[in-house]
């Protein structure tokens, strides 16, 4: 049933394709010149069919759901949703659903099951609805475009226009997605801010929002002093590009310059197979090898060490950007022109000097450019962290202890029963947009730096 | 030594010149080879947490590869299970009773030894008797050799992975239990085979019976609207933006959008899935639809970007060619560039498709990682994906699911490793140089 | 004193800076270079002219051993500098270098101030004890390529913001800093305007005064001008090396003659 529509789209498609192909190609074995091919007179049928009916399809399923509900609502006796909440509104109308899903637990009101069998009714009306104008749009768009072939009439150039059309949408679904996160995060983290105060989300230093909150008492109880989120996740990312940035930038060297032909070419599939690794590997991998290796190494010190330290966390991480630090550095390296190579060297500097001195601060720009995008995804890196990194927010930078981070919150606020009207739902969101805010500045700054260095050198 | 005076004044000083440059070579020679040194040194660093990774992965995951099995006579009592009752009956003490006879001085009426000794058999064995008995009701009442799972604890055991010589209070075995395997084990009933069960069986809560068909299922799933929608969507964006668009304000605010979105943490795109398309658009969780929506965002980006630049690894020429003879600008770029830059642009979507299969956090918000038993039959049942499986997995108390997990991660790598070459192997074969 | 030493030099005869026999050279299995032998003069200019791909770059460049950057280069036969092998065991690259100097076709500055740029090689070896000393280098070298006026107000500023042909005086001004004894010059006035070109060809002139200067240029009038001994290469042969009036005048070989008088090249 669900394909139906589908079905017929395509079948209308292609049928409309073959009747404008087989008239314009008779036309033309009237004698009669076309000025375009046969072949665009039936993809002009066939595009002019697909494109606003598929349009119309997904949007039609895209209402739906929400249009039924609201005409079930509406159709429930009067006075029953009187003085209730949105929530248990919600309640009623998943355990409304689930009734006429064939799930029905105890014994549920009369009104109830109606109701049931009302949402059925309309939800069967409204695939027969879809179907039928799903069949009439497709058989009145094939009915014009039949009617347009004609010697004369220029179906590439309404072929090419459509196509055009096509891809400047994919190339504004980039946009709207921007807009979609924009938009999505903005409206759940104002929601939030109705609850929870801005300046206690930001200077607050206590960050409790498990605490359970009693319907009577909104975000009295919980706390969502979000600094020792953020600390946390400072914390995190400095450790790991303390271990990435330099050891990343040292590979780089060694590989754009000292290296033979044969290292080169084993060690580069090698870093690029330790940049393909999923981070819920390294995650895996910091619980299973780096933790209990780093308390171990604790205990034998004598010193009192977390079972989740930052430590472990951000040093797996750091690990996970080598690859992703030496490739920016090595691409920086590599663009930067022979002619400086070969100035420096035939003034007599050693190879090592030659880089120390003139290649590698010719490629800082490009270099920063890369670190940057480095500590974008230090911050907003989830797995690593959800994993190995601890869940209580702790204010310290002591790499040993346990900290929190923002991604981690933002899991597991989320995992789990979500509604969108709690603050520990909310704070994800407010989490999130934090998140989404210091990346894109960090980004587009990057970026920037990035393009800049290339153009230099172009 | 004249040669040094302040008045460089020529040809003649030269001697000195070599002489100071002579002297400061060695220095000089040092300090680039201890350069090269700590290169070699942060190389062989990533080298070693690799080897470490795959190693201790290997290691520990090499044992879900195996299951232990016990091959028992199982007497199907008519009193405990009549056809009548099916699928209902006492599968559990027929179990039980039957592993009995293999230790006779035992009694089996004690109802604590009786628990002791069926806790050899996983969980799962009741189940397997059951559905056998479904299937063919006359075996009621007769003798049957049933191989069923060990459970887990067992199972570590026979592994290896339970010390024998650990004091008895810190063992997960008692001494009783080791006993009674031990008793099976010197009747040759124990059996290792190769654990079909890990790709073939969904999850479970016991790690002897879980598998990763669901997993599998999901993410192909997922992978598959991944594909459907980021592939056509980030091809036309692409040729829009490298061959047609304008070079105006908006196209390079498209630009600078479409490389800030490959930027984007993925949580981001997870947080946007959650809100827009379960929250307002009434999409159902966990569902690998809507994994693949939030995935494909996720791709877009890195399709339209590979896309780009084979179209402009495409010489000039061959536009110029096709454009001499007439071809309208639609037709140049559909039917000679796209062609020739296809290898470039299935190469850089395999690397987008890979890395969008092992990306987890979106696939968590939006609940991929349900506890779902069985495999799902389309796109938008609930299901787990490979990389939750994994996640699910490790957070699992049970010894047992520390090798799946590594064992899961062992599969996943494979699809990746193979997903990959396949890119290598596409791009080394019809890349072209112009 | 300057005068001095030009005058004795223009009476001495002059001594062999390098001297190369049976030179080859190989980029991988093709060979670029046959069998050349030539001896390049103390305080001459020698241009070496030819069509484009010669092998005259490639020859210039095993002079300072530039080619051992290329993997695939394999020099064989002698150099002798001064009467010693550069390309034996004992020699190091970067020892031969500050002898021998290098500027390219394209102005290559680093990317640090003008200052930066000329102090670069005697920082690198050594060559200054105190900043005093290392002023008076950058000061001698700049006035030595004829940049001091122009850059003596903005030696802080970046080396790549000058003009084109104060860069390639720039890099000249680095390449005579360390002192060496033989420069080597990779059409330095291809990149450069006219006026631009005078200057440098005027430069070079000068610098004949202390160095043995090398020069590849495929512009025969620029040999002409600056030059006072030519070598013609010709498809990785030294096909004819002399006097470069009795080169443009009455070649001996005819593929010469052919060249000078535009026919091949």
């Amino acid at each position: 049933m669900g394909m139906l529509p589908f079905a017929i789209l395509l079948v209308a498609a292609i049928v409309g394709y073959m009747i404008n192909l087989q008239s314009a190609r008779a036309i033309r074995a009237g004698g009669t010149r076309l000025h375009s091919l046969s072949g665009f007179h039936g993809m002009f049928s066939a595009l002019l069919v697909i494109v606003p009916v598929l349009t119309f399809v997904l949007l039609w399923l895209g209402f739906e759901t929400a249009v039924i509900e609201r005409l079930m609502f509406a159709s429930l006796p009067s006075g029953t949703l009187d003085g209730l909440g949105s929530g248990e509104v919600q309640l009623i109308g998943a355990e409304i659903r689930s009734i006429a899903g064939g799930r029905v637990f105890g014994t549920p009101e009369d009104w109830k099951l109606a109701a049931a069998e009302r949402l059925l009714a309309y939800e069967a009306w409204s695939d027969w609805l879809l179907i039928a104008a799903v069949a009439a749009l497709s058989v009145a768009l094939m009915l014009f475009a039949r009617s347009r072939v004609a010697p004369e009439y220029r179906a590439r150039q309404q072929v090419e226009k459509i196509t055009t059309g096509l891809m400047i949408f994919c190339a504004t679904v980039a946009i709207f997605t921007t807009i979609g996160i924009v938009f999505a995060l903005t409206y759940e983290t104002f929601k939030f801010f109705q609850m929870v105060s801005i300046t206690e989300f930001l200077f607050g230093t206590s960050w409790e929002p498990q605490i359970p909150i009693r319907e009577d008492q909104i975000a009295a109880e919980g706390a969502f002093g979000a600094v020792p989120v953020f600390l946390g996740t400072i914390v995190i990312a400095t450790i790991a590009l303390t271990v990435a940035v330099p050891v990343g930038l040292l590979t780089a060297i060694y590989l754009n310059e000292f290296a033979p032909q044969a290292v080169r070419s084993v060690v580069k599939p090698i870093l690029e197979i330790l940049a393909g690794v999923p981070t819920v590997v390294y995650g895996f991998f910091a619980i299973l090898v780096v933790a209990p290796a780093i308390r171990e190494l604790g205990v034998t010190l004598g010193l009192d060490v977390a079972s989740n330290t930052a430590l472990a966390a951000g040093g797996v991480m750091g690990v996970m950007l080598i690859p992703f630090i030496s490739s920016f550095a090595d691409d920086a390296l590599s663009a930067v022109p022979q002619s400086l190579r070969d100035g420096a060297l035939a003034l007599g500097a050693t190879r090592g000097e030659m880089m120390m001195n003139v290649l590698f601060p010719a490629a800082i720009p490009g270099i920063v450019g890369g670190v940057l995008l480095a500590v974008s995804r230090a911050i907003g890196e989830t797995m690593i962290v959800v994993m190995a990194a601890g869940l209580i927010a702790r204010m310290t930078i002591n790499p040993l202890d346990s900290v929190t981070a923002v991604t981690v919150q933002i899991v597991t606020l989320l995992i789990g029963d979500t509604s969108f009207d709690s603050p520990k739902t909310l704070a994800a969101f407010a989490l999130g947009m934090m998140l989404f805010i210091a990346t894109l500045v960090i980004n587009v700054f990057a970026l920037r730096i990035v393009r800049k260095y290339r153009e230099i050198y172009d | 030594m004249s040669d040094t005076t302040p008045e460089y004044s020529g040809a003649g000083h030269h001697g000195g010149t070599m002489d100071i440059v002579r002297k400061g070579l060695a220095k000089r020679k040092r300090k680039q080879a201890i350069l090269q040194g700590i290169g070699i040194a942060a190389i062989g660093f990533s080298l070693t947490v690799l080897f470490i990774l795959l190693a201790s992965l290997v290691s520990t995951g090499y044992h879900a590869f195996t299951q232990t099995h016990v091959e028992i006579e199982v007497f199907v009592d008519p009193e405990e299970i009549s056809e009548e009752n099916l699928p209902r009956g006492g599968f559990r003490n027929v179990l039980s009773n039957s592993l009995g006879q293999y230790f006779p001085e035992s009694d089996m009426s004690d109802r604590a030894e009786a628990r002791v000794l069926s806790s050899i058999l996983s969980n799962g064995a009741q189940f397997k008797l059951r559905d056998m008995l479904v299937e063919d009701p006359s075996l009621i009442g007769q003798t049957i050799s049933l191989t069923v799972p060990t459970s887990d604890p067992y199972d570590q055991l026979n592994k290896g992975l339970i010390d024998r010589a650990t004091p008895e209070e810190f063992r997960r075995l008692k001494d009783e239990e080791i006993e009674n395997f031990d008793t099976l084990s010197e009747l040759g009933l124990v059996s290792k085979p190769f654990n079909a069960g890990l790709l073939t069986n969904a999850d479970s809560r016991f790690p002897e019976l879980a598998g990763l068909k669901g997993a599998l299922v999901g993410s192909f799933w997922a992978l598959l609207t991944c594909f459907l929608i980021s592939f056509p969507l980030g091809i036309g964006a692409a040729i829009y933006l490298e061959e047609f668009a304008p070079k105006n304000k908006v196209s390079d605010f498209i630009e600078v959008n479409i490389n800030n979105l490959a930027a984007v943490p993925s949580v981001v795109f997870g947080l946007l899935a959650l809100a827009v398309f379960i929250g307002w658009f009434g999409m159902p969780r966990s569902a690998p639809f809507v994994g693949g929506l939030a995935l494909a965002l996720m791709t877009m980006p890195t399709i339209i970007i590979a896309t780009r630049a084979a179209l402009k690894a495409v010489p000039p020429s061959i536009r110029e060619a096709a454009l001499g003879v007439g071809a309208s600008k639609h037709q140049v770029v559909f039917q000679h560039v796209l062609p020739l830059a296809m290898p470039g642009i299935l190469t850089g979507t395999i690397i987008g498709l890979a890395q969008a299969l092992g990306e987890t956090a979106p696939l968590l918000l939006i609940g991929m990682n349900a506890f779902i038993t069985s495999a799902a039959s389309s796109p938008f049942d609930s299901a787990t994906a490979l990389p939750t499986q994994i996640f699910i997995w490790a957070d699992s108390p049970e010894r047992g699911f520390v090798s799946r997990t590594s064992a899961a991660i062992l599969v996943l790598l494979t699809f990746l490793i193979t997903m990959n070459a396949l890119a290598i192997f596409l791009r080394s074969k019809f890349e072209r140089k112009w | 004193m300057y005068d001095n030493l030009k005058a004795e030099s223009a009476l001495e005869t002059k001594d062999i800076k390098f001297s190369a026999k049976k030179v080859q050279v190989f980029y991988g299995d093709t060979q670029a270079i046959k069998d050349v032998d030539v001896d390049i003069e103390d305080k001459t200019v020698t241009a070496f002219i030819g069509p484009s791909g010669c092998g005259k770059s490639t020859f210039l460049r095993c002079l300072n051993r530039m080619n051992d950057t290329i993997d695939i280069c394999r020099v064989e036969g002698d150099i002798l500098l001064d009467g010693e092998d550069i390309y034996d065991k004992a020699v190091d690259a970067v020892q031969l270098r500050a002898k021998v100097g290098m500027v390219f076709q394209k102005p290559n500055p680093f990317p640090k101030s003008i200052y930066d740029n000329v102090a670069y090689g005697p920082r690198i070896h050594g060559l200054a004890r105190t900043k005093a000393d290392l002023d008076e280098i950058v000061e001698k070298s700049l006035r030595r390529a004829a940049l001091w006026d122009e850059a003596k107000d903005r030696l802080d500023t970046p080396g790549t913001g000058l003009s084109g042909g104060q860069q390639q005086r720039l890099c000249i001004a680095r390449a005579v800093a360390t002192e060496p004894e033989v420069l080597l010059m990779d059409e330095p006035c291809s990149a450069l305007d006219p006026i631009a070109t005078a200057q440098v060809e005027e430069l070079i002139d000068e610098l004949r005064s202390q160095y043995s200067v090398v020069i590849v240029t495929h512009s025969m009038q620029q040999a002409a001008r600056v030059s006072q001994k030519t070598a013609f290469f010709h498809l990785g042969n030294l096909v004819e090396f002399g006097e470069t009036d009795k080169i443009f005048t009455n070649p001996e070989d005819e593929r010469t003659e052919s060249y000078i008088t535009g026919r091949i090249g």
